[in-house]
């Protein structure tokens, strides 16, 4: 068994991962390493120009690459290694490594992953057609027009209602196009409402219970078939085609190692503390809730690196079992997925879960006969519910169901 | 450029294309490759099944089988050379009724019937001992132990990187509309340009019996036949160890499940006739028919997400065998009909191609003296072999899902032979943007990195054209 090389690897310098990161260092930790496989840091706010971030970090609206540079700026002393990929992970915390000078492997005493979310595009979605170029996501279009300041079209369409594919929407403004349409399969958008006022003010139409059936182009993209309400059909002349939502995990590394995966989703399973199947792996962020938005990335990251500090400190002993939580209907992933006991106080968790259809009721979190927290809600797919603190009882299941109104 | 003579000229760029130009121009030809395409590969070379056959199941007696085991024993031959994988799979012919089961007695004899004496049947148990990921329901196999998996793109890459070494020439872009023979030579017109030659070899696949009409009536009639496939993730390909097969039916080989060589796990191909000759459109319904019998087969499927969706066309005839005809007196060679076995006949029909040539015509028999064959080295692209960036080629990784490094790319683009001009071939030397992500991360960075290199441009061709 060859040394430890470092204390804790970071995989991932977006939000959480700095977040972690900056709580370990803030604990007293040096020997930390931040790895991250772009050749800047900051994750997706490093090309999201837009002020949606810092509201709850910094009490004020701030774009993404000031939102990075203020949290780099709370911990000087953590070190970044960008342009360096993490390609394997293994029992025991070793880590390999891909750098420009090929690979390499780490052990270190922990190991947090970090490693974000992306888009489901075109072909995950299996939308049919031919395959022109000029059908891309949100993230690259971001990368397109704020990183390389290119424009890869002048008229596309939107796929989605998404709060990023507002973002999107926005992006494309600050390069001076408006696109042709967004289209949205349900019958209203998924973001908050108000968003609305916003395509309508740039005068762009947006399309309800509208599927894409064709693509056409043979090299370049040159227009989309529609269908509404399973029979209109209409063309849409358009050179773009915006993926937009529809998050993913980026579990690439996870999903390939001995950690227990959700069997639907691939995304590793986490306990209440961020901790996986294996006692020395968190994972954190949106690679395990694909997506939420950047400030709740960056306090949970926070969250989850004080307690790597505390049971690196040995204040805390892990249980290697750990208990399922069970989804009911309509319940599309919950956050922690497990359960364990860390003898550290009294265990309690807070659960935050979404819905997979929009929902009207309550939800109840359960231990066989008993109830340990009940709520009434008015679930959107794209909002994140929350109920805090509850009490469990370690080595049994929980489950987590909704209640419809009656 | 009109002045220009060539000995022979080859239409169209796809896998055939491409083995009987290293063949001509090896064996010292003047030789000239045609494609309208902005690359080699633009028709049905590029979506295939990427399966190097054993012949096992061919026409007996038929042309087919013998181009096909000839190509297998030269790719076999030649393919360190030119550093191309091979990925020894070994594919399973497996029963699911009690039908199919009565059938594989008769696949294992046609098997030996065409050479191919390793095929065995297998029992239910030994099947699931070895494929443990395969639905309980399978009957029985027939197993083919020298069924391997290759790279598609690199292959005919490679055997036109070897003829142009040799001295061939290429032109992209280019599209042979009408022609005309004058005792002696060809002249080919393009609409731009005349290029003439003594010798024209149409490769033109599913356009093959309308290049035909310029020479004689084609004696056939391409019948083009769509395959629609699934690329899972790289995750799905743990889930078995070998192709599946399925038995054939008279008309197809039926949905295959196989590893790709660069790592992920391939379902498909649909086999439908239809009319258009050059557009292969994905469709919803049949994907997710394929799917659900994928998952029927392979149930651990069902987790898996989808990289990549694509269709061929396949350039079928009204025959079974190939079509390869020389046209006496007209220094003219037609290779048609080559269905979905071209990958691995490709290098054999370029011999069966020479020999013709030979035979048809004595004046065109030898060319001039052989070409010093030189050998490129292909970049490494599967996933079981050494990758770049795990050799560490002093360039960091710019496409995270295939793990393709900047140095990998700016090669493609800036070798000498035939360097990548289009997004399409700079994918397919590369990896670049194939991967799970279909670009999120790194497109807009492989746009920077082609500026001005490819065309059509990722991005900002409005611009530059102003
Ligand atoms: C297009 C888009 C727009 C968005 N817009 C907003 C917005 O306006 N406001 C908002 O609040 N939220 C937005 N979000 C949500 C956004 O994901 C979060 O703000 C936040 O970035 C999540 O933080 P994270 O640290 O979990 O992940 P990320 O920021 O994604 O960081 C993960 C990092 O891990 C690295 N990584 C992954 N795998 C490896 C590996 N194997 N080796 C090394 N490094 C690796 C990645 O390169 C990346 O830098 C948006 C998301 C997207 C996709």
């Amino acid at each position: 068994m060859s040394s430890v090389d470092i204390d804790v690897a970071i995989v991932g310098s977006g939000p959480s991962g700095i977040a972690a990161a900056t709580a370990l260092s803030k604990a007293g930790f040096k020997n930390i390493v931040v790895y991250e496989r772009e050749t800047n840091i900051g994750g997706i706010p490093r090309h999201t120009h837009h002020p949606s971030f810092g509201l709850r970090v910094f009490k004020r609206p701030m774009s993404g690459p000031k939102f990075i540079a203020a949290l780099v700026r709370r911990c000087p002393d953590v070190r970044f290694e960008t342009s360096t990929t993490i390609t394997a992970l293994r029992p025991g915390g070793v880590l390999e490594l891909a750098s420009a000078s090929g690979l390499r492997t780490i052990r270190a005493r922990h190991i947090i992953l970090a490693t974000g979310a992306r888009e489901t595009p075109r072909h995950g979605r299996m939308v049919p057609g031919l395959r022109p170029q000029g059908v891309i996501t949100t993230g690259a279009l971001q990368q397109y027009i704020y990183s390389a300041q290119l424009l890869p079209f002048e008229r596309p369409v939107i796929v989605g209602t998404e709060l990023v594919s507002f973002s999107a929407l926005w992006t494309l403004r600050h390069a001076g196009i408006i696109p042709v349409a967004m289209i949205e399969t349900g019958p209203r958008i998924s973001a908050y409402r108000p968003a609305t006022l916003f395509a309508k003010a740039m005068g762009v139409p947006i399309r309800y219970n509208t599927e894409i059936t064709d693509i056409s182009g043979i090299e370049t993209l040159t227009q989309i078939t529609t269908r509404t309400r399973g029979i209109k059909t209409a063309t849409i002349p358009c050179d773009g085609l915006i993926f937009s939502g529809c998050f993913t995990g980026e579990n690439t590394v996870a999903a390939a190692s001995h950690l227990s995966l959700n069997a639907s989703n691939r995304i590793p399973l986490v306990d209440q503390n961020w901790i996986t199947s294996d006692p020395c792996v968190s994972a954190i962020g949106n690679a395990i809730h694909p997506a939420d938005m950047g400030d709740q990335c960056y306090l949970e990251g926070a969250k989850a690196g004080a307690y790597v500090a505390q049971l690196l400190a040995g204040n805390i002993s892990l249980d290697k079992a750990f208990s399922e939580i069970r989804r009911g209907e309509g319940i599309k992933m919950t956050t922690p997925s497990i359960l364990r006991s860390d003898i550290f106080g009294e265990p309690h968790f807070d659960l935050s879960f979404h819905v997979t259809a929009p929902f009207r009721g309550a939800v109840r979190i359960s231990q066989g006969e008993q109830v340990l927290n009940e709520k009434s809600i008015n679930g959107l797919p794209m909002r994140r519910i929350t109920l805090r603190n509850n009490r469990f009882a370690t080595g049994y299941p929980v489950d987590v169901s909704l209640i419809a109104e009656n | 450029m009109s002045e220009a003579r060539w000995d022979v000229i080859v239409i169209g760029g796809g896998v055939v294309g491409c083995a009987v130009t290293r063949r001509f121009a090896l064996a010292g030809a003047k030789t000239l490759l045609l494609e309208r395409g902005r690359d080699i590969l633009s028709g049905a070379s590029k979506a295939n099944s990427a399966i190097l056959h054993t012949g096992f199941d061919a026409p007996p007696g038929s042309l087919e089988v013998a181009c096909m085991q000839a190509g297998y024993q030269e790719y076999l031959d030649i393919h360190t050379r030119l550093n191309l994988p091979v990925l020894k799979t070994a594919a399973l012919v497996v029963a699911w009724t009690e039908e199919q089961l009565a059938q594989l007695d008769g696949i294992v004899s046609k098997a030996h019937e065409n050479g191919v004496d390793d095929a065995r049947q297998i029992s239910r148990q030994d099947l699931l001992g070895r494929e443990t990921g395969l639905s309980t329901t399978a009957l029985g196999a027939v197993e083919v132990p020298r069924e391997y998996v290759i790279d598609p793109w690199s292959a005919p890459l490679a055997y036109l990187k070897q003829a142009v070494r040799a001295g061939a020439g290429y032109q992209f872009d280019t599209e042979v509309k009408s022609g005309a023979f004058d005792g002696e030579y060809w002249h080919l017109d393009t609409g731009q340009q005349r290029i003439s030659g003594r010798l024209v070899i149409n490769c033109t696949g599913t356009n093959g019996d309308n290049i035909e009409q310029i020479c004689r009536k084609p004696g056939f009639e391409i019948r083009p036949r769509k395959g629609q496939f699934l690329v899972y993730d790289k995750s799905a390909s743990a889930l078995i160890n070998s192709i599946i097969l399925p038995v054939p039916t008279a008309t197809t080989k039926g949905v295959v499940l196989t590893k790709t060589i660069f790592g992920n796990l391939l379902l498909g191909p649909t086999a439908e006739e239809q009319q258009d000759r050059n557009i292969a459109t994905v469709e919803r319904e049949m994907l997710d028919g394929l799917i659900a019998t994928g998952i029927e087969m392979l149930p651990g499927l069902a987790g898996h997400s989808v990289t990549a969706t694509y269709a061929g066309l396949r350039p079928a005839t009204q025959f079974k065998d190939y079509q390869i005809s020389a046209e006496p007196g007209k220094n003219w060679i037609g290779v048609n009909g080559i269905r979905s076995t071209g990958l691995t006949a490709a290098l054999g029909i370029a011999a069966h191609v020479q020999r013709l040539c030979g035979e048809t015509y004595s004046d065109l028999a030898n060319f001039g003296p052989a070409a010093a064959a030189e050998w490129p080295v292909m970049p490494v692209l599967a996933e079981h072999e050494k990758r770049a960036y795990q050799q560490g080629d002093g360039t960091e990784i710019v496409c995270h899902c295939e793990r393709v490094t900047r140095g990998e790319i700016e090669a493609a683009l800036d070798e000498s032979d035939v360097p990548a001009r289009s997004l399409g071939g700079l994918r397919r030397r590369t990896r670049v943007m194939m991967g799970r992500c279909n670009g999120f991360y790194c497109s807009a960075r492989v746009a920077e990195l082609t500026q001005g290199r490819i065309s059509p441009p990722l991005a900002g061709h409005e611009k530059d054209q102003s």
